[in-house]
């Protein structure tokens, strides 16, 4: 329960200190602690605050202290300075950092394909207009280019449509793109599909997405600046407040694992198709900092430890252990965002039309 | 008086009230263990679940509230950073379209929500065919067209709910599916102006929405069909048993805005504010909690997992898109107090009596100067005189002085406010106070113009210094007063206590007239002034 709150809420940059205490172990001397300071994606602060993580690192002698930013600031505005790792949510953040520090080896120990989560009527209703359906994989999957047909047009005109007849634009439920990661991978795929299945890669394409891809989170009006927000109304409020909402697979696949009750039975989670995938990539900026990212990467008990937070692991089995029949194996049709700069003039131009 | 309340829940808070505190730190500076929050008046009504967390968590909150604009203002300004470690409003849709604001609003955590409905006396939902069946804007629009209900709402620069109600009103009848832009506001004006005709009561708080709206229900002259407000506002009407029947809820099925109320720490907040605020919201987050909360304050509960409890009769709702940008806000905005809403009919009563010369007959100036557009802040901006408005001031000592009475127009009002303006630089103080025969004259001025144009929001600001000197005395005004057309007896009287003024007779004539007394004593007049705008 109390992870769960503290999920993921820091956008605005919003430094918080985390003392984590290393539990059943005031008896060691500190000088065999080795304390890793590192700036994280809010979303992994439950994680690293867990008292199983905390034991699983004391077992290496080692006490991690995070801070949280949103991945757009780790890459641009935080003082790296002050830390030894540096583990934003999404690669093309973690490359510019990569970049700016001159770091050549990094780990991407979690991953997160993104999804979108939905009720049962609302799935019938979109496989009738063709944009549901059987993907590549064993799984339905939202038809993002079908999506795109269908966003300018409100539900109840949508053909048919006697379940959720909402005078209101046929969207997914997206954060504040000027702030939060999990919209930057929504525009990520979008971006993708309008450019003709294609990872927008110059000017002349950025220029013809926009228009398209802008109107997708000015439509929506209010946006929240943290992924839990919308995922928390979608649980708690139901389909009349947000019928399709943005997730990363980890949010919705954490709350099947704990089995809270939280997930109702006309609940659906779909993938889109295309995914992207969030990858959580941690950038070492010292020898300290590359050990608790080779740590995450390889130790199975942290790995284990991340999947029943809903991650996809380096071992995929690990993962597939603890998810068991709630996600497929294996993901199909994911593609590659574009790069940092790209992404960051995407949102910049959307930032500009509020 | 809304400031005046939060220093009495404030000091209920305290373990240790200094007697003036510090204007920079309206609730003290900082300290360990406590969390200082700038907050919507509503959640007064926390106070005994924030008691019991206190307990629980070693988290004790000091409120100061505050109007939505007000608050968004603080915040964009700067004058809450080291003043407050949070926030606390029904949403923070508003300061999050304003890019100051939007910077200072770090972790924001959901404690509870409440749409903003219509609720209707039984006989009126019945009279009009609401009852037990889907509604939607559209259609509650055209009976308020036709006049076959009347309601009450707050104001949208004041209140939140009124702010909300605005803004879905104009989504559902814009029904374009989208986020309201300021191009569309044009469009869906003569609708608006259709649905605005029949709002007869307007407020500058929810709390005081309700407690008119209760009494006017007791007095077959002055009864009002129905008013808009948070759900939890109306389920607690329907609870308290203050009213002749109950109000039937009207849900409308294209969509309601809901309040979600963000207990929302400020980016500048130090670390212990921030380990109080993590500790206060798991804690009002935990199950227990929240059912706890909705048994209180009826209002919903927002973790999954935590039953809706049968209170709630509708359980899901559409919920319509929110403007994101400040451009579409303020357009709606703008065009709601110029454009839309029937006209204000405004008699500002004012004492230039000899013992206001100086700093007061300059406070006075500078307050009514505010009003024609001189302040610029984002609640000066909403809260001055108005297009369409009929503004009458007039001016007492020892007898009423000549009233003068300007007409705001619909286009262009900047000469009108200019003439204002330089009116009311021309005030000079001295003579005797007649409060009773000016008050009875402003009668006498009103009269004939409401029974000739009574379309209009009327109301009367009674401004003064000190006791009763000349003319009548209160016993006679009393006793007058049920002479005066009963068409003029409802016309609020908003008094504000100034200098020396007496706050029980002015408390008197505001609770017979359906008024509110505002108290100007320790607050500046231009801020009461604009405080009362709310209301008129």
């Amino acid at each position: 329960m109390k992870r769960r709150l503290s999920i993921g809420l820091a956008v605005v940059l919003l430094l918080a200190v985390v003392a984590v205490v290393v539990w059943g172990r005031e008896d060691e001397p500190d000088s065999e602690i080795t304390v890793v300071r590192g700036v994280i994606g809010s979303e992994k602060q439950a994680f690293f605050t867990d008292p199983r993580v905390v034991e699983a690192f004391a077992k290496h002698k080692i006490k991690v202290e995070v801070d949280t930013a949103g991945s757009r600031q780790i890459a641009t505005t935080v003082d790296l300075g002050k830390y030894e790792f540096a583990f934003p949510s999404s690669s093309p953040a973690a490359q510019k950092i990569q970049r700016d520090r001159k770091v050549t080896t990094v780990h991407t120990p979690f991953q997160s394909p993104m999804a979108v989560a939905t009720f049962e009527p609302i799935v019938k209703l979109l496989e009738a207009n063709g944009a549901v359906r059987k993907g590549a994989g064993d799984y339905q999957v939202l038809d993002i280019a079908e999506y795109l047909e269908l966003a300018d047009r409100r539900w109840d005109q949508l053909p048919g449509n006697t379940a959720y007849p909402a005078r209101k634009n046929v969207l997914i439920t997206t954060t504040d793109p000027r702030e939060s990661n999990s919209a930057a991978m929504y525009l990520s795929i979008v971006s993708f599909v309008a450019n003709g299945n294609a990872v927008v890669s110059s000017a002349e394409q950025e220029a013809k997405v926009l228009p398209r891809i802008a109107k997708l989170f000015l439509d929506q009006g209010y946006t929240q600046n943290s992924t839990e927000g919308p995922f928390e109304d979608y649980l708690s409020a139901g389909m009349g407040k947000s019928p399709m909402v943005l997730v990363y697979e980890s949010q919705y696949v954490d709350r099947l694992i704990r089995a809270d009750g939280s997930i109702r039975p006309d609940m659906r989670m779909l993938y889109t198709a295309p995914t992207v995938y969030s990858k959580h990539t941690l950038v070492p900026l010292s020898p300290n900092g590359d050990r608790v990212g080779r740590l995450l990467a390889t130790d199975p008990e942290l790995g284990r430890l991340a999947a029943t937070f809903g991650f996809r692991t380096t071992s995929p089995k690990l993962f597939a252990e603890v998810a068991g029949d709630k996600a497929p194996a294996d993901l199909v049709d994911a593609v590659e965002p574009p790069s940092f700069e790209t992404l960051e003039r995407l949102l910049d131009e959307v930032k500009k039309q509020y | 008086m809304r400031k005046a309340l939060a220093f009495l829940l404030v000091a209920g808070l305290l373990t240790a009230c200094t007697d003036e505190p510090d204007p920079g730190q309206p609730v003290g500076p900082a300290e360990p263990g406590t969390l200082r929050v700038l907050a919507g008046s509503e959640l007064a009504d926390m106070r005994p679940v924030l008691e019991e967390a206190a307990k629980a968590t070693g988290v004790t909150v000091k409120f100061s509230f505050t109007g939505t604009l007000e608050g968004a203002e603080a915040l964009a300004s700067g004058s809450a950073d080291g003043a407050y470690d949070a926030v606390w409003f029904s949403s923070n849709r508003y300061p999050a379209a304003i890019p100051e604001a939007a910077k200072r609003l770090g972790n924001q955590v959901k404690i509870m929500s409440s749409p903003v409905v219509l609720g209707l006396s039984s006989s009126a939902a019945q009279r009009l065919g609401f009852a037990g069946r889907p509604v939607g804007w559209a259609e509650i629009a055209e009976k308020a067209g036709q006049k076959a209900f009347s309601y009450g709402m707050t104001d949208p620069s004041a209140s939140n709910s009124g702010f909300s109600a605005l803004v879905g009103v104009a989504s559902a009848l814009a029904g374009a599916g989208n986020a309201v832009d300021a191009n569309q506001v044009a469009a869906v004006t003569p609708k608006l102006t259709e649905f605005f005709s029949a709002q007869a009561l307007s407020s500058g708080s929810s709390g005081w929405l309700s407690e008119a709206f209760e009494k006017r229900a007791q007095d077959p002259a002055g009864k009002i069909d129905g008013l808009i407000n948070y759900e939890s506002v109306l389920l607690s009407m329907n609870a308290g048993g203050k009213l002749p029947e109950p109000l039937s809820i009207v849900y409308p099925s294209d969509g309601v805005v809901t309040a979600d109320y963000p207990l929302t720490l400020l980016t500048g907040a130090n670390d212990d504010a921030r380990g109080a605020h993590q500790r206060l919201t798991d804690h009002l987050r935990t199950h227990d909690v929240q059912r706890r909360i909705a048994e209180t304050t009826h209002r919903r509960p927002v973790v999954p997992g935590v039953e809706l409890g049968a209170r709630f009769t509708q359980k899901d709702l559409l919920e319509l898109p929110f403007p994101a940008t400040r451009d579409a806000v303020d357009a709606l905005l703008s065009a709601y107090f110029n454009k839309i809403r029937r006209p204000s009919r405004t008699l500002y009563v004012v004492d230039t009596s000899g013992s206001m010369a100086g700093d007061r007959i300059e406070a006075l100036r500078t307050a009514l100067v505010g009003l024609t557009g001189a302040d610029a802040s984002l609640t000066g901006r909403f809260r001055g005189f108005r297009n369409r408005e009929e503004v009458t001031i007039m001016p007492f000592d020892t007898t009423p002085r000549e009233p003068r009475t300007f007409v705001v127009p619909e286009q262009d009002p900047r000469a009108v406010l200019a003439e204002i303006k330089s009116f009311a630089e021309g005030l000079n103080a001295n003579g005797g106070t007649a409060i009773y025969d000016s008050l009875d004259r402003a009668y006498t001025v009103l009269a004939p113009v409401l029974a000739k144009d009574p379309d209009r929001f009327h109301s009367i600001v009674l401004m003064t210094d000190g006791e009763n000197a000349n003319g009548r005395d209160f016993a006679q005004f009393q006793t007058g007063f049920t002479g005066v057309p009963a068409q003029v007896r409802q016309v609020p009287v908003f008094t504000v206590l100034f200098g020396e003024g007496s706050g029980d007779e002015l408390s008197k004539v505001a609770d017979m007239t359906g008024g509110k007394v505002f108290d100007a004593r320790n607050t500046k007049l231009t801020d009461v002034f604009k405080e009362i705008r709310g209301y008129q």
